[in-house]
C-alpha cells in the first residue's frame, strides 16, 4: 500500500510532506523539551533560619566535584557553644521528596543553642533534575502556605544520564568489590564511601563522607521514604554503634506518637549510607525511611495528590490482604506533612536519646515536630521569600551559587 | 580516569548526534520503505536525539 501511495507522489510534493513531518516533530520537541528544561534549571528557596552562620558546598570537600551538576551546597548553624555536630541529610534519592521537604523546616526553623547543626538539602542534585524515566508523573507538588502556594520538585532516584552515561553491566561498588545492579553507579545510596577520582555520583557520596570526616560529625542522619511493600518502610536503620540509640527512638516513637521499626545495618551490604557512614568516618549513622505510596509499583494513576495525600485503593487492599509492611489506611493515607513530620520528629528523638546515652556529646537544638506539623500543617512552617522582611535571608538550592533570579 | 570518564561521555553525545544525523537521511533519502507512516517514525524518533544533544534530557 505504502509503494502505491508513492507511486502517486511528486517528488516535490513527497519532500514537503517530509519537511511539515519534521517540522511537526520539531514543534513537539520543543514543547517537551520547555518542560524537561524547566525541571533541570528549576532553583527551590527557602527562608533560612536567623541561626545560619556559614554556607559551603560540596566541592569544598572534594574539589572533582566542582562544575558538576552533583555539587550542592551545605548549610552549617554554629551556635558558637562548643558541643556536638549533627549532620541532617536529604535528598539522597529526590523522588522522595518529603526527606527534602523536611530538610527545609528544618533550615527555616532551626534553633541552634549548643553545638553544630549541618543540613544538606539535597545530597543527589543530579537526580533532582529530571523525573523518573518511563513513569509518567508530574514534575512538581505544591504546598499550601497562609501566603500562598509553594512549588516543589519531584526528582528521581538516579544521577541524570546527562551528568553521568553509560552504566556498566554491572556495577562494582568501590572499595568493597560488592556486585549491584548497574544502574546503582548512578544512585547516591549505593555508591559509599566514594572516591574522588570516580564517577560524578561517587564524587558526591565521597563529598558527604568528607563532610562527616571534616567537620567532625557525631550524629548523621540520612532521611529516605520508602514503598510500604517495601520491608525497611517507616524503619531506622542503624550500624551496630548507633543501633541502641535507634532502638530506643523507635520504640519510644512507636509507644507515643508512630510507628518507627528499627533494622540492624547489614555488614556485608555495601555502599549504603547506614554502612559505609559507620566504617569510614567516627559518626553514628542513622538512616530513616517514611511511607510513600507514590512510588509503590501496584497503586492507581501516579498524580500529585497520590504524591501529597497518599490516598490509594488497590494499596488499601494489598493491606487488607496483609501484603503490605505498613498499617496503612486509604482514609487517612500518607500526607506530606504526616511523611516531613516523621522524618522531623524521628531526628528529634535521635538526639534525645544520644544525649541521654552520651551526656557529653552537648547537642541541644531543636525544629518544629511532628506534633507541630499534624496541628498546624506544613505549609505553616514555610516562610515568604518574597516578603521584605525575608529578603535577606533567601537562599536558592541549585547546583551552582545563585544570588538572585 | 576522570578524563577517560568524560571522553566516554562526549562519545556517547558524539553517537546521539550521529544517530540524529542517520535518522535525518533516512527520512529524506531512503530506497526502501517509501510510505508516510516511517516518515513519521523517522522524524518522531529524531526527538530524544536532539534532546540529548541539546543538553536536554
Amino acid at each position: 500500500m505504502t509503494d502505491k501511495t508513492q507511486k502517486k507522489t511528486s517528488p516535490k510534493k513527497s519532500l514537503i510532506i517530509k519537511i511539515v513531518i519534521l517540522a511537526i516533530c520539531l514543534v513537539l520537541a520543543a514543547i517537551a523539551g520547555k518542560d524537561f528544561w524547566e525541571l533541570r534549571h528549576y532553583k527551590e528557596t527557602f527562608v533560612a533560619s536567623e541561626d545560619l552562620t556559614e554556607v559551603k558546598w560540596l566541592s569544598d570537600y572534594v574539589p572533582s566535584l566542582k562544575g558538576t551538576w552533583n555539587d550542592g551546597p551545605v548549610y552549617i548553624f554554629d551556635s558558637g557553644v562548643p558541643g556536638g555536630t549533627v549532620l541532617y541529610e536529604a535528598g539522597p534519592h529526590p523522588y522522595e521528596p518529603a526527606s527534602i521537604l523536611s530538610a527545609y523546616v528544618v533550615l527555616e526553623n532551626a534553633k541552634v543553642t549548643k553545638g553544630r547543626l549541618i543540613v544538606i538539602p539535597v545530597a543527589s542534585m543530579s537526580a533532582w533534575t529530571e523525573g523518573m524515566c518511563g513513569d509518567a508523573y508530574p514534575m512538581f507538588y505544591h504546598i499550601e502556605t497562609e501566603w500562598g502556594t509553594k512549588q516543589y520538585k519531584i526528582g528521581d532516584r538516579y544521577t541524570n544520564p546527562l551528568d553521568q552515561w553509560p552504566d556498566p553491566f554491572t556495577y562494582v561498588n568501590y572499595p568493597s568489590g560488592q556486585q549491584l545492579a548497574y544502574q546503582d553507579i548512578r544512585n547516591l545510596n549505593r555508591t559509599y564511601p566514594g572516591r574522588a577520582n570516580g564517577t560524578q555520583t561517587e564524587r558526591a557520596a565521597l563529598a558527604i563522607v568528607e563532610v562527616i570526616r571534616q567537620e567532625n560529625v557525631d550524629i548523621a542522619i540520612d532521611c529516605h521514604e520508602a514503598e510500604i511493600l517495601y520491608p525497611v518502610t517507616s524503619t531506622y536503620v542503624a550500624p551496630e554503634k548507633s543501633l541502641d540509640i535507634a532502638m530506643m527512638a523507635g520504640m519510644n516513637l512507636s509507644a507515643t506518637q508512630f510507628l518507627m521499626k528499627c533494622e540492624a545495618s547489614p555488614k556485608g551490604l555495601h555502599g549504603l549510607s547506614h554502612r559505609e557512614w559507620a566504617d569510614y568516618t567516627d559518626a553514628m549513622p542513622f538512616l530513616m525511611e517514611t511511607p510513600e505510596v507514590f512510588i509503590d509499583k501496584i497503586t492507581g494513576p501516579r498524580t500529585e495528590s497520590l504524591m501529597t495525600e497518599g490516598k490509594d485503593e488497590f494499596l488499601q487492599k494489598a493491606t487488607d490482604a496483609g501484603l503490605t509492611y505498613f498499617p496503612y489506611e486509604e482514609d487517612f493515607g500518607t500526607p506530606m506533612w504526616y511523611r516531613a513530620g516523621r522524618h522531623l520528629s524521628g531526628a528529634l528523638e535521635i538526639l534525645f536519646w544520644a544525649n541521654q546515652f552520651d551526656p557529653d556529646l552537648g547537642i541541644e537544638m531543636t525544629w518544629p515536630s511532628y506534633s507541630d506539623l499534624e496541628a498546624n500543617g506544613v505549609g505553616y512552617y514555610l516562610h515568604d521569600p518574597e516578603a521584605p522582611e525575608n529578603k535577606d535571608r533567601v537562599q536558592y538550592v541549585y547546583h551552582e551559587p545563585v544570588d538572585k533570579v | 580516569m576522570l578524563f577517560f570518564e568524560k571522553l566516554i561521555h562526549i562519545l556517547y553525545f558524539v553517537m546521539a548526534g550521529l544517530v540524529l544525523l542517520c535518522f535525518l537521511k533516512h527520512l529524506f533519502k531512503r530506497k526502501k520503505n517509501n510510505g508516510i507512516v516511517f516518515d513519521i517514525m523517522y522524524a518522531y524518533c529524531c526527538i530524544p536525539f536532539l534532546l540529548r544533544i541539546l543538553y536536554i534530557k
